[in-house]
């Protein structure tokens, strides 16, 4: 079962990178010219371009990329003209950081939201909570960071309204840098989890073997903790894979609010600099990370479900 | 809705159907979202200035009785930039959520009817598909092929295309096991005829509930490539942009930024009421009925 | 223990839910005592309120919004307790059986871990003794190998072991009382007598009292010393078993009682069927053989012969006649149904309808044939959309077996509702503004609405009550001697099949194990699997403890 996952999510994989690397073959003018720029003489051109093996076909540079990249070996970016591999590996553990951090604080935060909302349904409690996610969940993710911007770094000046990371000087200033970023991204991802833990809670709590545990007579802590939530985890597991999905997205536009030096940010301005050899990098970085997720997701609800077991 | 095989006292059924209609804060978002309507049809002709109209005031000048919002750097007035942008951003929506949601529900109904290979090896594409973050994916195409209005439609169209197709094969699933589906079978009805007379009204339900959660998504994906540069082309006066351009200032004045949130915030939060409540109502009506 | 009180005292107890076209009585003014050791059996059809008296008993409310009167257990009112106490009275003194055990068990927690706490938080056992004591009860409520099956998960279990497992749950504290909700419906009858055997085992070993709740008359005959009769929120009759059975004083009683299926005797209002003269064959199957394994991908390759759920099955209907297929679940009848109806193509074999081949699924039959062939399904709400009127799902097959005018068609649907003993303003109505029973017969005049030869029956009165069941079988025999229908007629229950069918088959794993007229085959049965069934359909007039009633 669990190998079959990691089948798919290998499959899945290569077939991305196929889709990928289509979508930037289709970026306008080939890599020669946008190495060279408009003034390139023909041949120069023409040099540059065996160099580059673009007379090869498409498939091939494909299969020739693929070998390079699964070797460990990205290219080279055209505008910083180093290689991929250590250009981005310094954005890569910023970003870890930030979603690292971002990750720890999401799960204790949506799950006791989810299970305080679920056990006082429908009292001024759930109401509250329920309103305050609702609002969060409509709020796009940089609007959030903007927002928060404006009231801690602007108003109040507690916060440095940019997370400059890489200027920290100490432990201290690099978590007030880290700060609004990661607070941005909890609050949009957790808006998604507490309202799914609810309903998922909610809907277990009404079942017949949560009845049955309370007519057995057990405590409501023991109901709750033994009977009810292992078996509401198994779509709040989803929806966390979903959530850090969104994530791999979110971050691009929480790292460019706050110029966060992740490969996020590194991913639009490598976008407007047709820096092709990053792109695909990075690409792929994200996408890998998002099927790891998934695989993950999938094994823990596997691993929660006797029946799936 | 735990399954018991006794049947359900009818007379409960009952009167949780009689009189059942949208909820209170249905009918909030409901009139939020043909606020929205309304303004962007008649925005035109009765917003103060232009959308591209420099120094109708000072720049970032505060709110007054002639710029409810303010300014902008450029002096232009915000209020009318985020009335005018309504039309762009509602269109851009509602087009690329009908073009994802026929196509997506098209290919989802046809899978979960046919529920063989083809089914199987469309659903692998889709999972894949689905695989790809979206804002990279779209960031991708976006920048391969340009970022006119509509191509931003069509790739944002593209991307929920499956993910509203994984939706629909769902709540097929869920009625094509119903033994009226058989029935039509054994009558001999063709298979266009059982989607449309036996599958689609029962689908419908979902179908709108997904529409309706999908605009909200499109409202804030539309709004963040366009905040990232990637959306609709400047001057447009669409609310992602708006806010981008708007960011660098937030020293100066913060009504640039918050209004088209705002706008973009009430409009998401009027559309989710209006899916949450109408879902629980089709949750309501025979619920044998939909799937979810 | 010794008390003055007796068990339970329900003093006219009224719950009310309130709904949102304002209050519904559920229950109104219900008076009922269990005195010490004893059971009392709580009887009516759906929505009678019985699981709802149970329910108070446990101080569940089950989202009732007023509750009135009194619930003494022992002496205390349960309704007035505070919620600490109500825990200690809970699975300690009270025991519960629910009525689906597989819903009913926590997925996630293996099973013998579950009857575990319920030692444990109500402190009848030392921490170190609750394992032994696990395993003493699994054993005692006869799961085979207690030890290994207290590790299971509950999906592991079958349907009656999980349903043991539920009872020994309940049996753990030792309590004074067990309340049971329709403890045995869902299982297979053969494994509903073996729970019925252990639980008037228990009784009769542990001295436990018991509220058993139950729309099974015969079952509650075979447990209880005293039953009482609830209709629509009131009670109707409370007597010793024995004399309610032999002598029913109210009318409601008497029906329920009659409606009830016997081996016995046949069924008040039965119509006598056709003189079992020859008649020739209508349908003929031979050596059909049905997998419902799934194809590998591409559909490349048949399904193996091992995986049949109907192994090389042959016989013949009669025309005009009644042939009816007996199993339990997983015997395969459904299978042949769905293949006589051309929803499955079958591994192997053939069907012969009228002396011709038929093609294996309805699309490649002729018209002709698809109209003579009809289907009715088990479950009405699952077998009629939703989102149409009655009057549409009437007139499709009419539009399309029949060239009516649209005059013709309104005045054919009318006419096919009054055949089935429906009010035609029904016609506008939706399949959920109906009961169970309407459905049913709504499912029936779609199928008369073909005019069909043949009708496949496939289960169509198991998610009916009894009284109901009984008016639409007099409905099919009415239509059956009008119309000269023939029936294929898929059932669980002998007792139904027995005054129905001329002709039976018992399906066990796919083949069958006996064959021949209904009469000789029940009186005289052959092989031990029939034996068993009819041994396991439950009588009304046997008193407790089953074992003394003659086999």
């Amino acid at each position: 079962m669990v190998l079959t996952r990691f089948g798919i999510a290998l499959i899945s994989l290569l077939a991305v990178s196929v889709i990928i690397f289509w979508c930037v073959e289709m970026l306008p003018g080939d890599a020669a010219e946008r190495i060279l720029g408009r003034n390139a003489t023909p041949e120069a051109l023409a040099l540059l371009r065996e160099k580059l093996h673009l007379d090869l076909s498409a498939g091939q540079r494909y299969l020739r990329w693929l070998t390079a990249f699964l070797s460990g070996d990205m290219g080279t970016s055209l505008v910083a003209e180093r290689p991929v591999a250590d250009y981005i590996s310094s954005r890569i553990a910023n970003t870890a950081l930030l979603s690292g951090l971002a990750l720890l604080l999401y799960i204790p935060v949506s799950i006791t939201l989810g299970v305080l909302t679920a056990i006082h349904r429908g009292k001024p409690v759930d109401h509250a909570i329920s309103v305050v996610v609702l609002v969060l969940m409509c709020l796009p993710e940089f609007v959030i960071g903007i927002l928060l911007i404006s009231v801690f770094a602007i108003k109040l000046a507690w916060l440095p309204p940019l997370a400059l990371i890489d200027q920290a000087r100490s432990f201290g200033e690099l978590l007030e840098l880290i700060a609004l970023p990661t607070i941005t991204i909890v609050a949009a991802m957790s808006a998604y989890a507490v309202r799914m833990m609810r309903e998922s809670l909610i809907e277990v709590l009404e079942s017949s073997y949560v009845l049955m545990a309370r007519l057995k007579g057990l405590p409501k802590r023991r109901v709750l903790l033994f009977h009810a939530l292992p078996n509401a985890l198994g779509p709040a597991i989803n929806i966390t894979a979903l959530n850090v999905a969104w994530m791999i997205g979110g971050v691009v536009v929480v790292e460019s609010v706050f110029e966060f030096p992740g490969i996020g940010r590194l991913m639009v301005d490598s976008i407007s600099h047709k820096d092709v050899p990053v792109i695909l990098a990075i690409s792929m970085v994200m996408t890998g990370a998002y099927i790891a997720t998934n695989l993950v997701a999938d094994i823990l609800v596997i691993l929660l479900n006797p029946k799936l077991r | 809705m735990a399954v018991s095989d006794s049947a359900a006292p009818s007379q409960k059924a009952g009167t949780v159907r009689r009189g059942a209609g949208l909820s209170a804060s249905g009918w909030v978002g409901a009139a939020i979202i043909l606020t929205y309507v309304f303004v962007a049809l008649t925005g035109a002709w009765w917003a103060p200035f232009g959308a591209s109209q420099i120094l109708t005031g000072e720049p970032f000048a505060g709110a007054s009785l002639q710029h409810p919002f303010g300014t902008d750097n450029l002096g232009r007035d915000v209020f009318s930039r985020v009335v005018l942008g309504t039309r762009p951003v509602l269109a851009m929506t509602f087009s690329a959520t009908v073009l994802a949601v026929l196509a997506g529900g098209l290919i989802g109904v046809i899978f979960g009817y046919l529920r063989n290979w083809v089914d199987e090896v469309g659903m692998r594409v889709v999972d894949i598909l689905i695989s790809i973050p979206t804002l990279v994916l779209a960031l991708l195409i976006i920048s391969a092929v340009g970022n006119s209005l509509w191509l931003v439609v069509v790739t944002v169209a593209f991307l929920f295309t499956p993910r509203v197709a994984r939706v629909a094969r769902a709540a097929t699933l869920g009625v094509v096991t119903n033994d009226y589906i058989a029935a039509a079978l054994a009558r001999g009805e063709s298979t266009l005829s059982i989607c449309l007379r036996e599958i689609l009204p029962n689908i419908s339900g979902v179908m709108l509930v997904e529409f309706a959660i999908r605009s909200a998504f499109a409202i804030i994906f539309i709004g963040s490539l366009g905040f990232l540069g990637f959306g609709a082309p400047p001057p447009t006066p669409e609310w992602g942009l708006m806010i981008n351009e708007a960011r660098a200032n937030a020293v100066n004045s913060l009504w640039p930024v918050l209004a088209p949130a705002g706008a973009m915030a009430v409009l998401v939060i009027g559309i989710n009421l209006f899916a949450d409540s109408l879902s629980r109502l089709i949750d309501r009506q025979g619920s044998a009925a939909v799937a979810k | 223990m010794a008390s003055s009180w007796p068990v339970a005292q329900i003093r006219d107890l009224t719950v009310d839910y309130h709904g949102e076209r304002g209050w519904t009585r559920a229950v109104d003014g219900v008076s009922l005592e269990i005195g010490n050791g004893e059971a009392l059996g709580l009887a009516g059809e759906s929505g009678s309120g019985k699981t709802t008296v149970a329910y108070t008993l446990l101080g569940e409310r089950r989202g009732a919004s007023r509750v009135g009167g009194q619930v003494l257990f022992r002496g205390r009112d349960i309704l007035a307790m505070p919620a600490g106490e109500l825990l200690s009275v809970r699975g300690r003194s009270i025991g519960f059986v629910p009525q689906n055990p597989m819903a009913s068990l926590t997925p996630s927690m293996k099973v013998g871990g579950q009857v575990a706490e319920m030692l444990r938080f109500h402190a009848v056992e030392t921490p170190q003794g609750v394992g032994a004591r696990v395993v003493e009860l699994l054993d005692s409520v006869g799961i085979p190998n207690p030890v290994a099956a207290a590790r299971r998960y509950p999906h592991e279990l079958s349907g009656g072991q999980q349903q043991r497992v539920a009872i020994a749950m309940a049996l753990a504290c030792r309590p004074d009382l067990v309340i049971l909700d329709e403890p045995t419906t869902g299982l297979d009858v053969t494994t509903q007598k073996r729970i019925l055997e252990l639980l008037a085992a228990l009784k009769r070993e542990t001295a436990v009292s018991m509220l058993y709740v139950s729309h099974d008359l015969a079952s509650l005959a075979q447990i209880c010393e005293r039953v009482a009769v609830m209709q629509k929120g009131r009670l109707v009759e409370v007597a010793h078993t024995s004399s309610l059975f032999a002598d029913p004083r109210q009318e409601y009683t008497r029906d329920l009682i009659a409606a009830v299926p016997r081996l016995d005797r046949p069924p008040a209002g039965r119509i006598e069927a056709p003189p079992p003269r020859h008649a020739p064959n209508l349908l003929e199957i031979d050596r059909l053989a049905v997998s419902y394994a799934r194809r590998p991908l591409f559909g490349l390759g048949k399904p193996p012969a091992d995986a049949d759920s109907v192994k090389g099955v042959s016989f013949a209907v009669q025309r005009g006649k009644t042939f009816a297929l007996i199993g339990e679940s997983g015997s395969g009848k459904s299978s042949i149904a769905r293949a006589v109806a051309g929803l499955t193509r079958p591994r192997a074999g053939a069907i012969r309808f009228n002396g011709e081949a038929l093609p294996a699924l309805a699309r490649q039959r002729s018209t002709l044939l698809r109209r003579k062939i009809q289907i009715i399904f088990q479950n009405p709400d699952s077998s009629l959309n939703p989102r149409k009127t009655v009057r549409s799902i009437l007139a499709r097959p009419l539009s399309m077996f029949s060239r009516l005018d649209a005059v013709a068609r309104e005045a054919r649907v009318i006419e096919l509702l009054q055949a089935v003993r429906l009010d035609p303003a029904y016609a506008d109505r939706r399949p959920h503004q109906l009961s169970g029973g309407e459905r049913q017969r709504v499912a029936i005049a779609r199928a008369l609405a073909a005019e069909p030869e043949l009708i496949i029956c496939d289960e169509i009165l198991s998610a009916l009550d009894v009284s109901v069941q009984a008016s639409v079988l007099q409905l099919l025999q009415t239509l059956q001697r009008e119309r000269g229908l023939t029936y294929l007629f898929i059932s669980h229950d002998l007792a139904v099949v027995r005054w129905f069918a001329q002709d039976i088959g018992v399906l066990r794993q796919g083949a069958f194990c006996e064959l021949g007229d209904t009469e000789t085959t029940l009186s005289a049965p052959k092989s031990p699997y029939t034996i068993q069934l009819l041994e396991a359909v439950p009588r009304i007039d046997a008193g407790p403890p089953p074992e003394t009633q003659p086999a």
